[in-house]
């Protein structure tokens, strides 16, 4: 997963196996935004993927991914922005 | 309407158990991710952006009053509050919990709904015309032979693996609403020599590369149809490419081989494999029919009411249509409001809608692959009263066709595939082409907005098309002109540069500009017009404007 990956910082990202929430990986584990997950350097990537890899066998987790920061520490892209900040239309 | 025999009954009993259970040795770690997928995916349960989406089929885009009061149910106790209806006649809830969806497929069985083959690479829901068995011109209803090929499709045991999805509507009419020919299979019932029978089309299809059905049987014996279906099925699971996803379609392997090969490679498999089982004689085929009698209407000379309310004059004209029956009237219902997502109903208008149909047509609905809802069978006289009932709850747009009726697919707001968002394109267009008047002045036209080049929402073939996409990590559209879904279907040609999100807008404006500039009489609609003086005019009024304001 790490391989095609551009970016210095990232966070990691999956849905939660019973909701499909969107959550990120934080000191205190999954919580669903962004604001207190850990930053991860694209040197210390492959440590993440063993976190994640067992909390996916845990049933915790499922489709983690490492979300691309910008230079600004934000994150990169609108999909990672959609996923973090849910929609963006009313829809009721 | 078709009601369960004993064994649909069964098949979808069984198949609700063996699901639960399935999720329930996914939750407790017995199925890794990678096992359980396929076994959700059969069962329409996706993972998207935020949340999983369950997509529930409407076969034919037929439903009952008591299904519609029951998709209310589960969009409020399990959703939130809405639900989606899709470019092929299903509905989609975007926010189901795991642990809850084999709950919500026991409810939907309880009215004989399922959400079985609405994914994964099998024979997908049938659609049809939502216009089936109320209007004059049509040969014969579709809709019994939907349910047939319904049946014969449903587990399937050669056709659960297929080299890819496959889609397959039926039309009665010369006039198509139903996307026919971009379809993997299109049956349309003719009549030749006082025969009814079926033209057959195949390898339609849209995606990254874009095909418009070829004819290859110009008259089917009506017994021979699921012979023929099989042939056909076959000749694509021996012959279809497994090694490459975007090379997978039908509509590949009949390009790739030519139509005339394709059609004799099937109709030597229609000899070869022919089974007398699946013969059709008249007395399965009346069966069927017998389900899809129209309820008991009165010939009257009743016509529409006329009134002096202008809201309800611009409905009437707009969102009304002569039904088989003299004194009644087909209503179709905008789910397209100015700012809504397109498709969208929340779980209040669904049960609302399910009473007034009880109350005004007979408690049936229709589900358009246009995204809209019709009530088929409206007495005249009740109109009025109906348009009232429709009106507070906001479900009285008079747009149907016009230019902010558009067909868009859920796009970045929700789908994991997306390259960029389409609901607030639909919804910029529906705010920006708000009055009546406005829309009516512009005439007949079709924009169909896709969130990515899979083009669930049509783009190649809307009139105007747009397709999101991602340039640099920033929202562009891709404009094409000229696309047809209806019998005259045609792929959209692209114009030219792609536009930002910004600047979409006033770019559909000038299009529009050209087309009325163009426009040799009030009633030349875009698509005429279009053909007329071809893609250079629109382009050069376009890209001339878009250099002047740069
Ligand atoms: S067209 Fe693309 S973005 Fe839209 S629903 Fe289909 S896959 Fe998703």
């Amino acid at each position: 997963m790490t391989k095609k990956l551009k970016g210095d910082f990232f966070l990691l990202s999956a849905n939660e196996l019973q909701s499909g929430k969107v959550v990120f990986y934080t000191k205190k584990g999954w919580l669903p935004n962004s604001n207190k997950a850990i930053k991860i350097h694209r040197d210390d990537l492959s440590k993440y993927d063993d976190i994640f890899k067992k909390d996916e066998e845990k049933c915790i987790i499922i489709s983690a991914k490492f979300v691309e920061l910008d230079e600004s520490g934000k994150i990169k892209t609108l999909r990672d922005k959609i996923r973090d900040s849910g929609l963006t239309i009313k829809i009721k | 309407m078709y009601k369960y025999s004993n064994i649909d009954k069964k098949i979808i009993a069984d198949r609700t158990k063996q699901f639960q259970n399935q999720v329930e040795r996914r939750l407790n770690g017995k199925l890794t991710e990678e096992e359980f997928k396929p076994l959700r995916l059969m069962n329409g349960l996706y993972l998207q952006l935020h949340a999983y989406m369950l997509r529930v089929a409407i076969p034919y885009g037929e439903l009952s009053s008591t299904q519609l009061r029951k998709l209310a149910f589960i969009a409020d106790k399990f959703d939130r509050g809405y639900g989606h209806f899709t470019t092929r006649q299903n509905i989609q809830f975007n926010w189901p919990k795991l642990p809850e969806v084999p709950e919500i497929l026991d409810q939907l069985s309880e009215v004989e709904m399922h959400a079985i083959q609405t994914s994964g690479n099998c024979i997908r829901n049938i659609s049809s015309d939502h216009l089936a068995g109320l209007t004059a011109e049509e040969v014969e209803d579709p809709r019994p032979w939907c349910e047939i090929i319904r049946k014969w499709s449903t587990f399937h045991p050669e056709f659960s693996f297929l080299p890819r999805k496959f889609k397959i509507a039926v039309t009665g009419c010369l006039e198509d609403r139903t996307a026919l020919l971009v379809h993997d299979i299109g049956l349309r019932l003719i009549k030749k020599n006082n025969v009814i029978g079926f033209e057959v089309f195949v390898g339609g299809g849209q995606g990254r590369t874009p095909h418009i059905a070829k004819m290859i049987r110009s008259f089917l014996s009506k017994k021979d149809l699921l012979n023929y279906l099989e042939a056909i099925l076959t000749t694509y699971n021996q012959l279809g490419r497994r090694d490459n996803i975007y090379k997978a379609r039908i509509k590949i392997l009949v390009n790739e081989l030519g139509v005339q090969k394709f059609k004799s490679l099937v109709e030597k498999n229609f000899v070869k494999f022919s089974n007398e089982k699946l013969k059709l004689d008249k007395n399965t085929i009346n069966d069927i029919f017998n389900f899809f009698k129209l309820p008991k209407l009165k010939y009257s000379s009743n016509k529409l009411p006329i009134s002096k309310n202008k809201k309800f004059n611009e409905w009437k004209q707009q969102n009304t249509l002569p039904h088989k029956i003299s004194g009644y009237s087909i209503v179709l219902i905008s789910l397209k409001p100015p700012g809504k997502p397109p498709g969208d109903a929340d779980s209040r208008q669904m049960q609302e809608l399910a009473n007034i149909s009880d109350d005004f047509s007979f408690g049936e609905i229709r589900v358009t692959h246009e995204q809209n809802l019709v009530l088929p069978h409206v007495n005249n006289t009740q109109i009025y009263q109906l348009w009232q009932q429709l009106d507070i709850l906001k479900l009285a747009t008079p747009n149907i066709g016009l230019i902010s009726d558009t067909i868009c697919c859920p796009g970045m707001d929700y789908c994991a595939l997306a390259t960029a968002r389409s609901i607030p394109i639909s919804q910029k267009i529906g705010n920006n082409f708000k009055k009546y008047f406005d829309q009516k002045s512009i005439g007949d036209i079709k924009i169909k907005i896709s969130g990515c080049i899979n083009a669930c929402g049509h783009h190649h073939v809307g009139n105007i098309g747009i397709l999101g996409l991602d340039r640099n990590g920033e929202e562009f559209y891709q404009i094409t002109l000229g696309g047809s879904a209806k019998e005259d279907a045609a792929i959209g040609q692209i114009i030219g540069p792609s536009f930002s999100e910004k600047k979409l807008i006033s770019a559909i404006r000038r299009i529009i500009k050209t087309y009325r500039k163009n426009k040799k009489n009030a009633s030349e609609d875009f698509l005429s017009v279009f053909r007329r003086i071809g893609i250079e005019a629109f382009k050069k009024d376009l890209y001339d404007n878009t250099r002047k304001k740069n």
